[in-house]
């Protein structure tokens, strides 16, 4: 069973908003790149899956070969091989991240498709509804339970939404986007980080693939979020708490 | 513009999030004079469709049928692009919600439509509507432009005020003439039994930390949330440990709140969490750590033991 995870370099969500906001708007800063949270989790579960029928897990990225660590650190994590669509330098929008990946699953044919819920830095969670919708696959969200049926046609996953786990059974192939709690990815080990370079790697360039580049939203500025006062009123005892309260009409 | 509000429903009910789409909808359409309509999609709707027409729509189109009443992706996303496409809708708003957010991206390719996820803010960049959303963890806010002629947005709703009360819009029921294959069934849903408000829209929430030390405490904390009226909330810390559901998360990983009054009981005050409550009218922390980071978030302080604090406030409310 051949399965299709994708993984996106995004920046270190620990860097600090404004050296981010720079290095976004062009302006310098070094940023260092990470694999998105959420498509690690994808990947581990690419990997736990082996026990039971995964034979073969190629990664999908879209980027260019300036962030290929981030792509080889997924791969040594116990993926076989990689895909690399390369953007040319293109700032490429939700719906050509998505048509440049259902190219590939096209092409590969696997039995899903395992992604991230959401990217850390756009946070926009788009690209795995988009793309199920235009392959015309069943999806499933913020999954944080998946399993197997007896003859492998069907999942059955736990989703994570507001009211609580809502579980669904789904018919493959599907589009399965992956939350937080579905797993603790690995790490890499050292001896297979050296082995992910012999890892069969696919390249393509997202212009030769036909895909509209018109992009349909852009960016136009980055601001930081307002900034709380920080001058917070120290009360003394319970006593005072309740009295700032009142006297605030916070409670009654 | 042709502005159209997708409601939905939530165990029974409306979901509080329509009110920020509405507000939403009707900022939209002041803008260039227009109006809006809605589009409410459940099953068994009662008097859901009465309680929503109070807002000033124009028309509020309503889809009751079986297939809507479980939560689906593809029926949804097939019921609201026929509705835009035969009525000419070019502006589609819907909640931030588990669904919306499922469904929206999928009904925006169906559409050929550009999407905002969470909208926070509406804009203007050289004269054209642009669309303010945070990102990169709530940490950055972004502005964002949508160049499809279909505009297709989910809207935060701790940054939204409330919709303004109008009159009643003409009620068309909507076939949408979709159906529901065998590729997706929904099996249950396992929810966490609460009386208690919903967390992503309440007033008053009381959150609690890693200080409160065990799963046990949880039960005074209820009590102090129930004498409030308030929803419970948790950092990261406690429902990794299994005190809560995974659905009582607040923060960059869970949900971002904006109630009224916040209670950060036993919480340290880290950027995972600080980023779900940034958008809190008033934040009160009670830690018995002076230096926690909670207190340069706060608006009301104080620097004592939870576990004798929380029962004096439960006791004086």
């Amino acid at each position: 069973m051949k399965v299709l995870v994708t993984v996106k370099p995004v920046a270190d969500p620990n860097t600090p908003p404004a050296a981010w906001i720079a290095e976004q708007e062009g302006k310098g800063g070094s940023v260092n790149d990470v694999a998105n949270y959420f498509d690690l989790i994808a990947v581990e579960q690419a990997i736990r899956l082996k026990d039971i029928g995964v034979t073969d897990i190629c990664i999908v990225s879209v980027t260019d070969d300036s962030k290929m660590a981030q792509v080889r650190s997924a791969i040594a994590m116990g993926a076989n091989r990689a895909t690399l669509i390369d953007p040319e330098g293109k700032q490429l929008g939700a719906y050509q991240l998505a048509a440049s990946i259902a190219h590939v699953v096209k092409k590969e044919e696997p039995a899903f498709v395992l992604m991230g819920k959401q990217a850390t830095d756009d946070d926009a969670s788009q690209v795995g509804p988009l793309l199920a919708g235009m392959l015309g696959w069943p999806q499933a969200t913020f999954v944080s339970e998946i399993g197997f049926n007896d003859d492998r046609s069907r999942v059955t996953v736990g989703r994570e939404t507001d009211e609580g786990v809502e579980v669904l059974d789904v018919k493959l192939p599907a589009i399965i986007t992956c939350d937080l709690r579905l797993n603790e990815p690995r790490y890499a080990t050292l001896p297979n980080l050296i082995k992910s370079k012999k890892a069969p790697m696919e390249r393509l360039k997202f212009t030769d693939l036909g895909i509209e580049d018109k992009p349909r939203v852009t960016v136009e500025a980055y601001s930081l979020p307002p900034g709380r006062s920080g001058k917070a009123k120290m009360v003394a005892d319970t006593a005072e708490l309740l009295t700032t309260l009142k006297d605030m009409k916070l409670v009654d | 513009m042709n502005i159209l509000v997708v409601a939905e429903m939530q165990l029974g009910k409306l979901k509080p999030s329509n009110r920020a789409s509405i507000r939403m909808a009707q900022d939209l359409a002041k803008k260039d004079g227009d109006s809006f309509s809605m589009v409410l999609l459940g099953h068994q709707l009662g008097d859901a469709a009465n309680e929503l027409n109070r807002f000033g729509a124009k028309k509020l189109f309503v889809i009751d049928a079986p297939e809507f009443e479980h939560y689906l992706a593809k029926p949804l996303t097939d019921a609201v692009s026929n509705l835009a496409r035969e009525h000419g809708f070019d502006r589609i708003v819907g909640c931030e919600a588990t669904t919306a957010r499922d469904f929206f991206p999928r009904l925006a390719g169906a559409l050929d439509a550009g999407m905002c996820r969470g909208v926070s803010a509406l804009c203007e960049v050289n004269g054209e509507t642009c669309y303010q959303r945070a990102v990169f963890s709530g940490m950055a806010l972004r502005t964002e432009r949508i160049h499809t002629p279909i505009h297709v947005m989910t809207v935060d709703p701790t940054t939204m005020d409330d919709p303004t009360e109008g009159g009643a819009g003409e009620v068309v029921a909507f076939d949408a003439g979709v159906t529901v294959g065998d590729e997706i069934r929904f099996v249950e849903l396992r929810r966490a039994k609460s009386e208690r408000p919903d967390l992503s829209v309440a007033d008053r929430v009381v959150g609690a930390g890693r200080g409160i030390k065990s799963a046990e405490y949880l039960e005074t904390i209820g009590a102090l949330a129930d004498k409030l009226g308030a929803a419970v909330g948790a950092t990261r810390a406690v429902v990794d440990a299994g005190w809560l559901p995974n659905e009582f998360q607040v923060g960059q990983t869970g949900k971002a709140i904006a109630p009224k009054l916040y209670f950060a009981i036993g919480i340290s005050g880290a950027v995972q969490h600080a980023a779900g409550i940034r958008g809190a009218k008033t934040i009160v922390a009670i830690n018995k750590d002076a230096e926690a980071p909670i207190f340069k978030i706060a608006d009301i302080g104080i620097v004592a033991d939870l576990f004798d604090v929380v029962p004096q406030l439960i006791e004086g409310l």
